[in-house]
């Protein structure tokens, strides 16, 4: 029975890595109109899916839909086969990107836009870096290389979105930067006013404990001149933990220009074959006031107080200070899913209702749909039972909705583009 | 000097198969353990073919004998050579020295197993496979394609592989030289000395050279842009593969405690530039991999131990060589050869100088004895051992937690046959498999950072496996064969503990095993008495469970072995030849798969049917065949000069990379494959002298095995050889 339990669990992982590891647009959900995109007015959604299957290596498939609240789609004879097991994928100035995580080799990338019919067309194909990091900073997409051993180089590449091609790179030695005799692993980056904000973890990077590290109650961002890309400042903090988490974003900026980082403060450690937390600050929300390139001490929003102990799994901003928070299934607890909605303006926190209770994997970090109104937010949460479906999450409500089912699949993405 | 043995191995050599009953590939009976020690009854093998029905001791098994002396003129390695039977498809990643996968009937990779002599080719290390061996090493090889016999004494889901070397001749020189495109290199001695005393020295020495350089159609990505540039022809450029490998063994022949008994040792080394990674878009311009094999062999071979009938066989090896992967240069290259260094230690794909040993032992013994004329025993076993260390220069701290990892198994194994005077012969066996595991890792106890604590696990299987095989004569000309096994693998210590390269380990890897039913027919005619021909027909099935499949660790970077799928294959495969005097030689083979996934529920906890149940398996060949044809002068210029044209094709129906029924747009294809070889060979002063020429893939077409991964256009290449015998 333990076996079976602990091969649950790793393929529940894997499943949720997959779910979660990917992040668009974090600065601006909407795709940003590009000069010849002002005039599109019709949206259709890009579903990715692949079939759940016991045999390795499945692909997945690009479904396109034009309502995520009802209806059901399967990818059986549907969709746009993209190869590679793994695969991330965003969208910047109306092109969706397809990205192969390409086992630390070049991966292949496919773009792709929606013609005049509303049908997803391949734009380009290019090979990039398989990367940990991809998030569109202007009319551009960065593309960042984080070895999390050996090379101590994290390479930082700008592809233009709309002719994708590379027009600029450098790189950033990972040892120096932590300082700490261990390694700066970057979590994500985010566009803040003309600057990127990288926050990172420091890591072991070696002896059997890659991801270890003595330094679990830390915050840190790095702060990137943009296009140069050179390294201006690196804010630090104490209080709570790293922001975002390995393939998961954690600064956002609000309508105001100030920027939230959502830390989880979950670090574990594995002590006699079981995983120990070894955070011990709590899970919690900080901010960097607009203009400011400091953490403001005023500011402490501790998501583990306010919710008698919930921490922080994944987050998304719906818009006007309110963000949907993929939690765990219960307070202390770093397993089962659960979400809340956050107001981090009124410091408040909403459990969200209408859920199902076996949800396997989520695509929180991920989905690229967020209604006009920024009251909803789209998301793919695939059942223990092997179905999943698109989950419609109210801010204003707290409340969830069964939406499109996808048959039989796993969503891995929800994005959308106008035509 | 034996005319008749000689004249015999000339027109095999020559590629003759005089006369229409010597079709190119040969069914001999294996059953028997003494068998493989027996020089004359190869003679008779080669003599005869396939089309002596009446032969006697033909054997149940689904199996075919390739005789490799029919080819010692080309400059083939043994995985081409058994790429050309029916319902055997060998896959390769590139060129000379590529990584190989070889399938028989559906099954791949370690579920076939290899065998040199009877003893299982395990531990060799990776850079030692079939497609980097002569094909001169072998007499000939046998490819069981059902039940595996007990007397190779393995566990094979469905499949073995048996490379006899044996040489035919107390005293012999085989030399050869070959050259050709991509600055292939490729020489082979063979020789053996037997004194009247019985001492017997036997060396076998081959090299293999290519710089793998060949071209590709593509669009190549632009590191500088990222942009592709037009298609064009790119030839590779850090693809250099060779291989130097020394085999020497000293004994004695004939005598009264032994009628063979060697020692030997085996030496080798390869090096191996790494192109490219699992797809065609990452290029590589600096990795490496160096192997060593250094591995003492001892034989004993003794008729009528004891009693008459009762035959001994006794084999042992250890291999103490060493593997590693060299990647220290960080850089990366593109098709174009732009390369960007960067000034921090790293590497290409993996910061790595990581070597290990794997240590693996083995001895297998054999003991078979023939009661009477009608019934016999065969009892083997075989007890391989592995004991992994390993160590990397770059991260000395990472030795702590480095611990060894140990296998071993033992495998028994008894048949009992009956052979009803030729007619009909059935076989019942059992083998018993039993795998202990022995892995210690690392944890830490206290939650401190950096303290560091040992756990010894173990871990013991045990799993029994059993079959009938049956033939059966309905007259000289047709034989019926009916098999069936309840075939168990126990997952090889390279499964279980990965390579700590690319593989990391599963230690809850469990045992897989399938059912599998052969069935098959053979029938020999004459048309006219010129024109002969003869059929062979297979049905199969098979039914796995626990099916070992690879798959990306989650962390996405290594792959790891999994129990996945149960699956089920059922398949057919037909062969006809046809032969006219001596002068006209030709065959067609074509197999069928239909191999299908028969997992209903992904998970234990899914309620909902899997959408790819029932679905094919992807990315498997499942419709393939090949052509051939010979033409034969004989005595052209001059008595005892012969010629020989042939053509081979090779045919592999095109199939998808990922699950057929999903998806519409898009679908990733590895297309159909038509590849054409041509050779022309001359034999003089028969067969003291040979020239033979060849041009492989002869339309240059764009052959793939794997997706994206092109194997090597045209090439041609030049054989010289020189062969005496007594």
């Amino acid at each position: 029975m333990k076996k079976r339990i602990n091969v649950l669990a790793a393929l529940g992982l894997a499943c949720a890595f997959v779910a979660i590891s990917c992040s668009d647009d974090p600065v601006n959900p909407q795709p940003g109109p590009g000069e010849d995109d002002g005039d599109l007015t019709n949206t259709k959604y890009i579903v990715a899916a692949h079939p759940n299957s016991a045999e390795a290596g499945t692909a997945d498939y690009l479904l396109t839909v034009d309502d995520l609240t009802k209806g059901s789609i399967s990818t059986s004879g549907n969709g746009l086969e993209q190869r590679g097991t793994y695969r991330y994928y965003m969208t910047n100035q109306n092109r969706f990107f397809s990205m192969l995580y390409g086992q630390g080799n070049p991966g292949a990338v496919t773009s792709y836009v929606l013609n005049g019919e509303g049908k997803l067309t391949e734009a380009s194909d290019f090979v990039a870096e398989t990367v940990q990091v991809f998030t569109p900073v202007n009319d551009e997409v960065l593309l960042i290389k984080v070895p999390r051993s050996g090379n101590e180089n994290a390479g930082f590449f700008r592809v233009n979105a709309k002719d994708p091609q590379l027009v600029g790179e450098a790189s950033v030695n990972v040892v120096k930067l932590a300082g700490n005799g261990e390694r700066a692993h970057f979590t994500w980056a985010t566009q803040v006013e003309d600057k990127v904000y990288a926050p990172y973890m420091s890591i072991k990077g070696c002896c059997n404990a890659t991801f270890d590290t003595e330094y679990p109650d830390s915050t840190w961002v790095a702060v990137f001149s943009y296009p140069e890309l050179k390294l201006e400042k690196v804010i630090k903090d104490n209080r709570t933990g790293v922001l975002g988490e390995y393939f998961k974003n954690g600064i956002f900026v609000d309508e105001r220009g100030d920027a939230y980082g959502f830390s989880g403060a979950s670090k574990t450690r594995s002590v006699n074959g079981e995983d120990v937390l070894i955070s011990k600050n709590p899970s919690a929300i900080v901010r960097i006031n607009k203009g400011t390139t400091e953490f403001d001490q005023d500011y402490f929003f501790s998501f583990e107080e306010k919710t008698g102990g919930y921490k922080i799994n994944a987050a998304r901003y719906f818009g006007n200070g309110k963000f949907l928070v993929q939690t765990y299934g219960a307070a202390k607890s770093l397993a089962g899913v659960k979400f809340a909605v956050v107001d981090v303006y009124e410091q408040t926190v909403k459990m969200v209702s209408g859920l199902p209770d076996n949800i396997k994997s989520a695509t929180t970090t991920n989905y690229g749909a967020i209604s006009e109104d920024k009251t909803k937010a789209y998301v793919g949460l695939t059942l223990e039972s092997g179905s999943s479906y698109v989950y419609e999450f109210d801010a204003t409500t707290a409340t969830a909705k069964q939406g499109l089912k996808v048959v039989g699949g796993t969503i891995t993405g929800i994005h959308q583009l106008k035509y | 000097m034996q005319y008749n043995k000689f004249y015999t191995a000339i027109l095999l050599a020559i590629g003759i198969s005089m006369g229409s009953p010597k079709a190119q590939v040969v069914q001999r009976d294996t059953t028997r353990a003494d068998s493989l020690q027996d020089q004359r009854l190869i003679d008779s093998v080669v003599v005869m073919g396939r089309t002596r029905v009446h032969e006697i001791n033909r054997q149940a098994y689904n199996v075919t004998a390739i005789d490799a002396t029919k080819l010692h003129n080309s400059t083939l390695d043994i995985g081409h050579a058994i790429d050309r039977v029916s319902g055997v498809r060998v896959r390769e990643s590139g060129g000379v020295g590529s990584d190989m996968n070889i399938s028989i009937n559906g099954f791949t990779g370690k579920q076939i197993k290899i065998f040199i002599d009877g003893v299982p080719m395990e531990g060799f290390g990776s850079s030692f496979q079939l497609n980097n061996i002569p094909v001169n090493l072998a007499e000939r090889v046998e490819i069981y394609r059902g039940v595996v016999p007990v007397w190779l004494g393995s566990d094979a889901m469905g499949g073995a592989i048996n490379i006899v070397t044996k040489t035919r001749n107390r005293s012999y020189l085989d030399a050869s030289y070959s050259y050709g495109s991509f600055n292939t290199h490729r020489t082979n001695i063979n020789a053996g000395w037997t004194a009247k005393s019985g001492f017997t020295v036997q060396v076998n020495a081959y090299q293999n050279y290519s710089d793998n350089n060949y071209r590709m159609w593509m669009e190549p990505s632009n590191i500088n842009t990222w942009k592709r540039e037009p298609a064009q022809y790119i030839r590779r450029f850090h693809d250099t593969y060779h291989n130097e490998v020394v085999m020497a063994n000293v004994g004695v022949v004939d005598k009264k405690y032994a009628d063979r008994l060697m020692i030997g040792v085996q030496l080798g080394k390869t090096y191996q530039e790494i192109q490219t990674g699992a797809q065609i878009e990452s290029v590589f311009g600096s990795a490496h991999r160096r192997g060593n094999i250094v591995m003492p062999t001892l034989r004993y071979y003794e008729k009528d131990l004891f009693i008459k009938g009762l035959t001994a066989t006794l084999n042992a090896n250890i291999n103490v060589g060493k593997e590693q992967n060299i990647d220290t240069v960080n850089v990366r290259y593109d098709w174009l050869q732009n390369t960007k260094y960067q000034d921090a230690p790293g590497g290409e794909r993996s910061y790595t100088l990581y070597k290990y040993s794997d240590n693996t032992g083995l001895a297998t013994a054999t003991l078979s004895y023939d009661i009477n004329k009608r019934h016999a025993i065969v009892v083997n076993n075989v007890f391989t051992t592995f004991d992994r260390r390993g160590s990397d220069e770059l991260f000395p701290e990472n030795e702590a937690y480095e611990m060894p990892s140990r296998t071993r198994k033992n495998m028994t194994g008894i048949d009992y046959r009956y052979n009803h005077d030729g007619k009909w012969v059935a076989s019942a066996f059992f083998k018993n498999y039993n795998q202990r595991l022995t892995s210690t890792s690392s944890y830490n106890p206290s939650g401190n950072w950096g303290d560091v604590a040992y756990e010894t696990q173990k871990m013991n299987y045990n799993k029994v496996g059993y079959g009938v095989a049956a033939s059966y004569f309905v007259n000289p000309d047709l034989q019926i064969k009916a098999s069936y096994e309840n075939a168990k693998r126990m997952p090889e210590a390279f499964e279980i503990f990965g390579d700590m390269v690319n593989r990391v380990s599963n230690l809850e890897l469990k045992p897989e095993s399938s059912d599998n039913v052969n069935v098959g027919v053979g029938y020999f005619f004459n048309v006219t008495p010129d024109h002969r021909f003869a059929l062979n027909a297979g049905w199969l099935y098979r039914d796995a469970h626990d099916f070992i499949r690879e798959r990306l660790q989650t962390n996405q970077t290594r792959y790891i072995m999994e129990n996945l799928a149960r699956a089920t294959n059922m398949g057919v495969d037909g062969e006809v030849r046809y032969s006219y005097h001596n002068l006209i030689s030709a065959g067609a083979s074509l197999s069928y798969h239909n191999f299908r996934n028969m997992t209903m529920y992904d998970n234990p906890e899914a309620t909902e049917i899997s959408l790819v149940y029932k679905d094919r398996m992807p990315n498997i060949p499942y419709l393939y065949g090949n052509a051939d044809a010979s033409v034969f002068l004989t005595d052209l210029g001059g008595k005892g000069n012969n010629l020989s044209i042939g053509y081979n094709l090779l045919y592999v129906h095109n199939m998808y990379l990922f699950w057929p029924s999903q998806g519409s747009e898009g679908k990733h294809i590895i297309p159909t494959q038509f590849a054409h070889d041509v050779n022309i060979v001359y034999a003089l002063s028969n067969g003291k002298y040979n020239v033979g020429l060849e041009c492989k893939n002869l339309t240059d077409a764009r052959l793939y095995d794997n997706f994206s991964l092109p194997k090597p256009s045209r090439g041609f290449f030049l054989k010289l050889r020189y062969f005496i015998s007594q």
